[in-house]
């Protein structure tokens, strides 16, 4: 619980740790785009047919799309043709062992508190590195082997295991389906992409750790889980940017599929750089999550801790198609100085007898805004089905926003839907009753607000807190702004 | 998704209306109030008639209902009991009554009134205080499409002016039977309200329509409530599933002002209530309670917008929802406290009750905050009526139904209790213990 | 007798009214002083004066604690000086478990001093210990701070916080208030237990009640803002024969 309290601290103050930059040769494609730029891609990528055309596709939906304006955000107009579509590390081939990969590359890693290595406080963990456009590494792939789970970058899954990339693509998160998922769809570059086979329960968390190094660039990848019948994992995902001025595109897509009695737990921390005090520079984290509950009691289950970005656009979704099937939605969304926050989820009941759960907890400081957004539908079919959403937001100093937009729509009569939601700033009883027991007031905040998020705290898996907590606590000397 | 979705041009037949009818309306050959119109409907036609897309429309399919052609309603006269059934308040109750949008000077009576008071028809007040008139339609909601198209095309509807520190102490009535024809008829009628300092005013509004002619109605009401006025308000809607009710209250509250609002919206083929709120000063206090039971096919939905704009106002809204058969309900409740309006309290409620596996419910609760020192909550549920009150009422010997019926008369009867007039309670009640199933018998077992 | 809290003359507004009308205390290491008076004496005020409580304008006078100007300081500073106010109305806070709330407040405190962080260990089983004492139930220490306590957990919880917090200065602000008999007694053991020749109590009731069980050495009566008679404990039995009145009366 004390990674919480660093985190918030670190975050408040508006110091950035993860801000420097790696001085690593990159192979960068000239900005702009068009079909031409799709298919080097592709072809760099050394794809199938198939999936040139796909993107093809989706480039050509993206085309005749509108990017969307109806979240609670305010930045000014994207140049998608000053955007270059893919920055790699330079290196002849993928390296063979992780002792071969790039030692800058490594000690950015290392830097960042998770060292690409098989030992030590990352045993319990595998991890897919993906640096810029590519993924750089991935561990622990032989011993997952053994079990016939599939964890590999989706360039390598397109490559091995073509059938069930082109059955499982697209399928939760069509093409067309919003402006950035089709500009995704296009120009998507790496990504982890995991198969627990039936029947297996993974025995480690698996995680990518995402880093924004180029300038000048976006980030685009497209993350593809698959737990097949009977079958679990947990699957973790941690990012980290530049400080820079700019502001850079982050537009993922990441599709989840569980089939009968599967279950996906998900969780994030998202740290990209949120820009600076006066909000200069940061991400732009505009994602696209979704994962769909195709078997009966399958489950779902996100766990969000967003602190970072200048903007998060994103709304972890659960389609709950098969009866009984279960999604959760867990978050806590804290923005400061000029960060914006959109975010929430969807929950879709179709199958009967389905259930979800959504906990969103936003906190908003400086002159930020965060906005929960959330859709709970239940349609006709869904007989017995039940949700319950308790949003809470808290508001430090007068400057801030908070803001919940929950759409509740129900078209059956034996569901039942509860929806809560509380603002209110932090207690002053309770700020002086912490003080008047020897907490410093940024330490009482901390703690306050910390007890606040417990519930979705909890729900990180034990082995993210500890690399979560390395995250955060890493020091950095020689930040580059 | 561009904003270019979110509207469609209005059809011709508006333009066409307009032209024809302008030199017919109150008011005509008035500069000023020519000029207001003449604005008012080239806003209307810039802004469009709303589609689903447009955020404040997502579950009102209005669009096809005024896209169908339409003329102004003409006069008629009804029978006394069609519209006596109505009467709320006593025997002194003054009343204007309107008969598809056109004042019926034979059955109003609004005389005797105290000094500081004037209540009057839209189309006297346009004749004796045509500025003000003037002036009222001009600055009134002018994003609003139908609004627009209100203030453009209105021809009656209600003046009542209050003077500081007067009080009206019975209820004023202002009664709407909406008969419709045989062809679709459109009415726009508007009310203006302005009560001064400590003035106080208890207004009950009915609508009431049987015919299943096409009849659009388009009210938009108005109200200025100065420093320490208080307004008590309850309303009561039922029509046929020839009526579309719109009905936009737009509304500000001086410092210390009180609103007590009640509206049970039964049925109609297509009822839809506005009120956008603004607590403009201090320690303003509005309680907003709603009752919607659409069953058949019909469409009930409910926007409420308040906004906190100064510090220490208290907003609460209580609405509820039984949804039968094929109907549809929405509710968007939205509060907004805006900056520097420290120290608010508010509070938004929405229950409902889905009877039904083809009804739909959609409900949007929804909070904007800019203050850090408030206490803002809502809460939304939809379901079935509750198993475990039902068993208990059953374990004490109720017949399943009679239970069902006894646990839908009690919810929706929590927001009726809200209203303050006792006739027009107890009107109320009678006709939601008809839209309640089994309700009749409820009645004749004397479980009430 | 070493002199720990000196008030001098405090005068206090609330929000415009003047509560506080100039009290002068004197409070030296190893006593115990309790400040009885009517409802709305001001009693409370001064409890959360002295513990820096917001909302409080001092508008005279001056409080020294160990020879340190007490108003100057922020409320952590306060504790960490070694004041502690066991509340009347014990806040609750969601989400933070009772017992890691007093392992961080112990450590701040600790930090605040130049102390080295107590050890998981040792903090354990002083927790064990102090709990026994005031009568704390372990799941207690487990579930969050304050909520969904009983008033008297509540009130017991205090105690043993003040019994881990080790204060020299401890005010007490109507710990009696909403305690049955079983409760109070608990309280006023470990309040007794935790008596020394360094540390020193300030208690504030409205009833005599809890003085039979603490014992104090002077006891002051407060009515409108001022302390209208010093006295020993027998002042307190007095107090219980014949009422405030006699001092409302004089101050009227």
């Amino acid at each position: 619980m004390s990674s919480t309290i660093e985190t918030l601290k670190e975050h408040t103050s508006g110091e950035y740790k993860y801000g420097f930059m790696t001085a690593v040769e990159e192979e960068t494609t000239p900005p702009g785009l068009d079909e031409e730029v799709i298919r080097r891609i592709s072809a760099r990528k050394e794809e199938p047919e198939w999936l040139t055309e796909w993107r093809l596709a989706a480039y050509r939906r993206w085309r005749a799309m509108a990017e969307p304006d109806w979240q609670k955000v305010t930045y000014p107009p994207i140049d998608y043709q000053a955007i270059s579509y893919f920055a790699a590390p330079k290196q002849k081939e993928r390296p063979k062992s992780l002792d071969d990969i790039d030692p800058e590359i490594r000690r950015t890693y290392e830097k960042l508190g998770i060292p690409i290595r098989e030992q030590e406080i990352l045993a319990g963990v595998a991890v897919d590195y993906v640096f810029d456009s590519v993924s750089v590494a991935t561990t622990f792939k032989n011993k997952l082997a053994e079990l016939g789970i599939v964890f590999c970058s989706i360039s390598e899954a397109v490559r091995d295991h073509p059938e069930l990339v082109r059955e499982y693509l697209g399928s939760v998160v069509p093409q067309g389906d919003n402006f950035f998922a089709a500009l995704n769809s296009a120009v998507f570059t790496d990504g982890s992409f995991v198969y627990v086979p039936k029947g297996v329960r993974c025995p480690m968390e698996l995680s990518t750790y995402f880093r924004i190094n180029a300038a000048g660039t976006g980030q685009f990848e497209r993350t593809l889980i698959i737990a097949d019948e009977g079958s679990y994992v947990s699957y973790l995902e941690g990012c980290t940017a530049p400080m820079r001025d700019e502001n850079q595109l982050h537009a993922a897509v990441v599709e989840l599929i569980a089939l009968d009695d599967a279950e996906i737990k998900y969780s994030t921390v998202q740290n990209w750089y949120p820009g600076d005090r006066e909000g200069k520079g940061g991400i732009y984290n505009f994602v696209t999550k979704r994962g769909i509950c195709r078997g009966r009691r399958s489950k779902i289950s996100w766990t969000q801790v967003e602190t970072g970005s200048a903007i998060t656009w994103k709304y972890p979704s659960c389609i709950l198609q098969g009866d009984d099937s279960v999604g959760e939605f867990y978050s806590v969304a804290l923005t400061n100085n000029f960060q914006q926050a959109d975010t929430g989820t969807k929950m879709i009941h179709i199958g009967k007898r389905t259930r979800s759960r959504i906990v969103a907890k936003g906190i908003a400081a400086g002159r930020s805004d965060s906005t929960y957004r959330g859709l709970v539908r239940i349609l006709r079919g869904a007989t017995g089905a039940r949700n319950h959403t308790q949003c809470d937001s808290l508001l430090i100093g007068d400057r801030c926003g908070a803001h919940t937009v929950p759409y509740i729509e129900v078209r059956n009569r034996s569901a039942e839907v509860e929806h809560e939601a509380t603002t209110s700033k932090i207690s002053e009883d309770q700020l002086f009753y912490c003080r008047s027991r020897g907490f410093p007031e940024e330490d009482a905040v901390a703690l306050i607000v910390n007890g606040f998020c417990r519930e979705v705290m909890e729900e990180l898996p034990m082995e993210f807190a500890v690399e979560a907590r390395k995250l955060l606590g890493i020091s950095l000397e020689g930040s580059v702004g | 998704m561009g904003a270019a979705t979110r509207r469609i041009d209005p059809p011709p037949f508006y333009g066409e209306l307009f032209a024809r009818e302008r030199t017919r309306l109150p008011g005509h050959g008035r500069a000023a109030l020519d000029r207001v119109r003449e604005e008012a409907f080239t806003r209307f036609l810039g802004l469009g008639l709303p589609t689903q897309k447009a955020e404040a429309w997502k579950y009102s399919p209005i669009t096809r209902l005024a896209n169908r052609e339409m003329a102004l309603a003409e006069p008629t006269v009804p029978g006394l009991e069609e519209v006596s059934a109505w009467f709320g308040g006593g025997p002194a109750t003054r009343r204007l009554i309107f008969v598809d949008g056109h004042l019926q000077p034979e059955f109003s009576h609004v005389g005797g009134l105290p000094a500081g008071v004037r209540v009057m028809g839209l189309a006297r007040a346009i004749e004796t205080i045509p500025e003000a008139v003037a002036e009222a339609l001009a600055g009134c909601d002018p994003e609003r499409a139908f609004s627009q198209l209100n203030a453009a095309l209105t021809r009656s509807g209600a003046w009542i002016e209050l003077a500081d520190g007067v009080a009206l102490e019975e209820p004023l009535q202002l009664l709407f039977l909406h008969r419709g024809g045989d062809s679709a008829v459109m009415t726009h009628p508007r009310i203006v309200i302005r009560l001064g300092r400590g003035a106080r005013l208890h207004l009950l509004e009915t609508h009431a329509g049987s015919g299943s002619g096409h009849c659009f109605v388009n009210l938009v009401g108005q109200a200025v409530l100065g420093d320490g006025a208080e307004l008590l308000c309850d309303r009561l809607q039922l029509g046929g599933s020839g009526l579309s009710l719109l009905a936009r209250g737009f509304l500000e509250m001086g410092a210390g002002a009180r609103l007590r609002a009640t509206t049970v919206a039964l049925g109609s083929g297509f009822l839809r209530n506005e009120i956008e709120l603004r607590l403009a000063g201090r320690e303003g206090e509005a309680i907003l309670s709603g009752l919607y039971m659409p069953r058949g096919e019909e469409h009930v939905d409910t926007l409420v917008r308040i906004h906190h704009e100064a510090e220490n106002c208290h907003s609460d809204q209580f609405y509820k929802g039984v949804v039968e058969d094929r109907a549809r309900a929405a509710f968007a409740g939205k509060i907004i406290v805006h900056r520097g309006a420290q120290k608010t309290n508010a509070y938004q409620a929405n229950n409902n009750l889905l009877l039904s596996d083809r009804a739909e419910v959609n409900s949007k609760p929804e909070l904007e905050i800019y203050a850090d020192d408030v206490k803002c909550s809502h809460g939304a549920t939809c379901g079935d009526l509750d198993p475990e009150a039902l068993f208990y009422l059953r374990a004490r010997g109720l017949a399943r139904e009679v239970a069902s019926s006894l646990l839908v008369y009690a919810f929706a009867n929590e927001v009726i209790e809200r209203m303050a007039d006792a006739r027009l309670q107890a009107l109320t009640r009678r006709a939601m213990l008809e839209r309640v199933p089994g309700g009749a018998a409820l009645e004749a077992e004397g479980l009430l | 007798m070493k002199n720990m809290l000196r008030i001098e003359e405090l005068r206090v507004t609330v929000e415009g009214k003047e509560i506080l009308k100039g009290v002068t205390l004197e409070v030296g290491a190893g006593e115990v002083h309790a400040v009885m008076g009517p409802n709305g004496s001001g009693k409370s005020t001064l409890a959360y004066v002295l513990a820096g409580r917001e909302g409080y304008e001092v508008t005279g006078g001056r409080v020294l604690f160990l020879g340190q100007d007490l108003l100057a300081m922020e409320p952590e500073e306060r504790a960490a000086a070694g004041l502690f106010l066991a509340m009347q109305y014990p806040v609750e806070i969601p989400g933070v478990s009772n017992m890691y709330f007093l392992r961080q407040a112990m450590n701040a405190v600790r930090k605040a001093r130049g102390e080295p962080e107590i050890a998981a260990g040792a903090f354990m089983k002083m927790l064990r210990e102090k709990a026994r004492l005031v009568g704390i139930r372990d799941e207690l220490l487990k579930r969050d701070v304050n909520t969904g306590f009983s008033g008297g957990e509540k009130k017991r919880n205090e105690i043993l916080q003040l019994a881990m917090l080790e204060p020299k200065l401890a005010v007490l602000d109507e710990t009696d208030s909403g305690l049955d008999i079983d409760a109070l007694k608990a309280v006023a053991e470990a309040v007794n237990s935790l008596r020394g020749p360094d540390r020193a109590f300030l208690v504030i009731t409205h009833y005599q009640r809890l003085l039979e069980h603490i014992e104090p050495d002077h006891v002051h009566v407060m009515v409108d803002g001022r302390i209208r008679r010093s006295g020993g404990k027998e002042l307190a039995l007095e107090l219980e024969r014949h009422g405030y009145e006699q001092f409302a009366a004089a101050a009227a």
